[in-house]
């Protein structure tokens, strides 16, 4: 801090030097910060998974390319077979050809753009935490203004972010502004990110404990996992393509896996007393009971992965919460709703 | 001594002590079966003269009252508050702040409140809805009082011959204008050991009050000098309690009876234990929450020396109070504050990139206080605060930058050029960069402004700008309103 302290000045408001409309020029720096943020992050996300698994990447990477090399080949000799044989055919075959691998390109760019937007997410969390810890106003400002951008596309929080772009002008301190970002847009969200949660599990269970063959309620649990894990996705702004899907689905179950589906904040107590209390009943109903927890549990680690901002000033939603619900139309009725 | 023992100390009779500490505690359990039933908060805002306390508690009512823009006070932002309403005030005996002239003054007349003459209070009542879904309300008391009243907490814990020779060695040691000649030399003549001279002692306290009302009058913020009755009076005018005045005294010697130095002696007493030990026990020793405002920038403006007094000033003032987390013991006997707040008022003097700069230094001030607050289990928060916004920002493009300015109007007066305000053009300022680490240097200069003037919207009076009022509310009673 050697820089020297500048002379107080006074100027007339008629100054053609001065610039009134200051959040603006705010929110543009910020702008600026906000380009340069992720490139700092992104980097040092990816680079400790990129150094375990170089072989591996590079085995896919290769046989993607051969596949790739193999059905373009089969497709430029179909194609010249079917001009041997008449060229109008061919003609036709060609521009299927076109339209198939202009297809895929648009396909696979989806792809992309839903991968990037789930490590926007992300890094947005990341950097979330880190405002919260340091109470920087600029990166918080940054950071608003970068979800109100993600969230643009949600209908539902049109009210909320029209509240909260009001206050991006007022002198808020980082850390309240990730606060208050985090009231006015993600709470809507998480009421209705429960809501999935809680209806998926209920199916889960009641398709496991009334299905004639376990085959089909695997397949069943399996189908329904993957579409909770798109919903809560799509619901708070990720937009993930299939493979951002199977992305979040491994990252969720290499988490299960790591906590053998139990949770130690849950009380384990309870789960373990409800599903022997259920076997007693019937067997059927307590693998339908053990299988709707554990669907509860995954949309409740997809929740974790896919919501913009660490849960800080909101509750985050725990097994508990939900479990009453669960266990409440088994006994009769969906009078039980999510309070 | 400090942490345990506020009232009373080594010279004080221990009996005395042990009386007023079982009032206090006596008082604390009735209260305390009362907050059972209905949960109440006493805010204390604390803060020396001119340092804005009107201003905030008036901003603070008049944003609970009318709903004003508090997006980080969560209980009112997320509509949880359904409404607020004020109510009888609990102490018959304390005038009722007058909060309908304040507010008039501010929004309409677009003045400040004139400087506070007397202690008064308000209560206000907050219905709101808890996060589990009952209606419940949450009493908030509030207090104003003349912040000189402040600066005679420490003399609780000083006899008059430490008091005696504090204030001299300051008036000695002093090089602000304006100077206590006059008084140093009446006093100079006196002699304590001599019977006492009842036209002396009155002319001695009649030349150090017109020292201290000098002071005041000169450095608009009065952080140094006790007593502060003497510069209010009231009904205590002429009193002998308020006709004593600091001696040049032997050292290690008792007074004789019937002398000069035995008459002042016993007349700083009575005006401990009639004027200052009501003060803090009706109004300090049971706070639940705190908050101290400083004004920083004015003495930051006056000078090093202003620093260094307003630094001693709130070091001493804030031996005083009563912090800390307690268990349900204390909170039977002896409440505490547990939640303690600094603000640095008036932040609306600059622009927002400086206010980080300005907490450091409200930091660095009350350094002590902090640690103190913070060992005994309280939570501590600092902030830069603006009850009242009064400016806007602006940048001005000059050669080297963007100088970070504020727009506002000033209150008629000059400025170091000589340009003079009439307090109807807005201007553009940019007051200096605040001094870094050593809080040397620099030059800055603090501007006052005029209230904003307010767009009168469908629904009457808008809600009042200001910077960080709502965080300095999450911080009071947020947790209150769960």
């Amino acid at each position: 801090m050697t820089e020297t302290l500048r002379k107080p000045a006074i100027f007339s408001v008629d100054d053609p030097r001065l610039v009134v409309a200051e959040p603006d020029k705010a929110q543009r720096s910020s702008v600026e910060t906000l380009v340069e943020a992720p490139v700092e992050n992104l980097p040092a996300v990816s680079a400790p998974r990129k150094r375990r698994i170089p072989w591996g990447a590079m085995f896919w990477w290769a046989l993607s390319g051969l596949v790739l090399l193999a059905l373009g080949l089969a497709v430029t000799n179909l194609v010249g077979d079917l001009f041997a044989r008449a060229p109008w055919l061919g003609g036709i075959g060609l521009a299927l050809a076109l339209v198939a691998g202009l297809a895929l390109l648009v396909v696979m760019l989806r792809e992309i753009v839903g991968l990037a937007r789930l490590a926007t997410v992300e890094s947005m969390r990341r950097r979330a935490q880190d405002v919260i810890a340091s109470d920087d106003r600029e990166r918080g400002r940054a950071l608003v203004a970068d979800m109100l951008s993600l969230t643009r596309r949600i209908p539902r929080l049109a009210r909320a972010r029209a509240r909260l772009s009001d206050h991006q002008a007022d002198i808020i301190d980082g850390r309240d502004l990730v606060r208050l970002a985090e009231r006015e847009l993600m709470s809507p969200l998480d009421i209705e990110a429960r809501r999935l949660v809680v209806s998926a599990s209920k199916r889960v269970s009641v398709v496991t404990a009334i299905s004639p063959r376990a085959a089909v309620d695997m397949v069943f649990v399996l189908v329904n996992a993957l579409s909770l894990v798109r919903k809560l996705a799509v619901l708070y702004g990720g937009r993930p393509g299939a493979l951002g899907v199977f992305k979040l689905l491994r990252q969720v179950m290499s988490h299960l896996a790591l906590t053998g589906g139990v949770s130690l904040t849950d009380s384990v107590v309870q789960q373990v007393i409800g599903h022997g209390l259920a076997t007693r009943l019937s067997a059927r109903l307590g693998e339908g009971m053990v299988n709707g927890l554990l669907t509860a549990r995954l949309g409740l680690l997809t929740i974790d992965l896919v919501r913009p901002l660490p849960f800080h000033e909101l509750p985050r939603p725990a097994l508990n919460d939900l479990a009453g619900t669960l266990l409440r139309p088994a006994e009769g009725g969906d009078a039980a709703k999510n309070q | 001594m400090r942490g345990q023992t506020h009232i009373g100390g080594a010279v004080t009779p221990i009996v005395s002590d042990i009386i007023e500490h079982a009032r206090l505690a006596a008082r604390a359990f009735t209260e305390f079966g009362e907050h059972l039933l209905h949960p109440t908060i006493r805010l204390g805002v604390t803060g020396l003269s001119r340092a804005g306390k009107t201003v905030f508690i008036t901003a603070l009512l008049h944003g609970l009252l009318r709903g004003g823009r508090f997006p980080v006070f969560e209980p009112l932002a997320s509509g949880r508050i359904a409404g607020a309403r004020l109510a009888p005030q609990p102490d018959d005996a304390v005038p009722r702040f007058d909060y309908e002239r304040h507010v008039r003054s501010v929004v309409i007349e677009r003045e400040w409140p004139e400087s506070t003459r007397q202690i008064s209070e308000l209560r206000i009542v907050i219905e709101y809805q808890s996060m589990s879904g009952f209606m419940r309300t949450l009493t908030l008391d509030i207090v104003d009082y003349p912040g000189e009243w402040l600066l005679d907490l420490p003399l609780l814990d000083k006899s008059y011959e430490q008091w005696s020779a504090e204030t001299l060695a300051h008036l000695r040691r002093t090089t602000r204008p304006p100077l206590p000649k006059p008084f140093l030399e009446q006093i100079a003549t006196v002699d304590p050991l001599a019977p006492a001279d009842e036209n002396a002692a009155i002319e001695a306290a009649r030349l150090f009050t017109a020292y201290l009302l000098a002071c005041r009058k000169e450095h608009q913020t009065l952080s140094m000098v006790a007593p502060g009755r003497f510069l209010m009076p009231g009904d205590f005018a002429g009193s002998p309690a308020l006709t004593f005045a600091p001696l040049a005294l032997p050292a290690d010697q008792e007074p004789p009876a019937g002398c000069t130095w035995a008459m002042m002696r016993r007349r700083y007493d009575a005006y401990r234990d009639a004027v200052v030990r009501p003060f803090f026990r009706d109004h300090f020793a049971r706070l639940d929450r705190q908050i101290v405002l400083v004004d920083v920038l004015t003495a930051l403006d006056a000078g090093p020396q202003a620093m260094r007094d307003l630094q001693d000033a709130m070091v001493a003032v804030l031996d005083c109070f009563r912090v800390g987390r307690g268990g349900w013991l204390s909170a039977l006997f002896k409440p505490r504050a547990d939640r303690i707040l600094f603000a640095a008022t008036k932040a609306d003097q600059l622009h927002h990139s400086a206010h980080d700069r300005l907490e450091a230094i409200l930091k660095q001030i009350t350094e002590g206080a902090i640690a103190r607050a913070g060992d005994a289990g309280a939570e501590v928060d600092v902030i830069a605060l603006a009850a009242v916004r009064a400016t806007r920002e602006a940048l001005v493009r000059v050669e080297g930058g963007g100088l970070p300015s504020i727009v506002g109007v000033a209150t008629p007066g000059e400025w170091t050029n000589g340009q003079h305000f009439d307090g109807k053009t807005e201007m553009a300022f940019f007051p200096g960069d605040l001094p870094t680490e050593n809080l040397q240097g620099g030059d800055f200069r603090s501007i006052r402004f005029r209230p904003p003037a307010l767009e009168e919207t469908d629904d009457g009076i808008p809600a009042l700008p200001h910077i960080r009022l709502d965080r300095a509310l999450q911080f009071l009673i947020g947790d209150r309103l769960r």
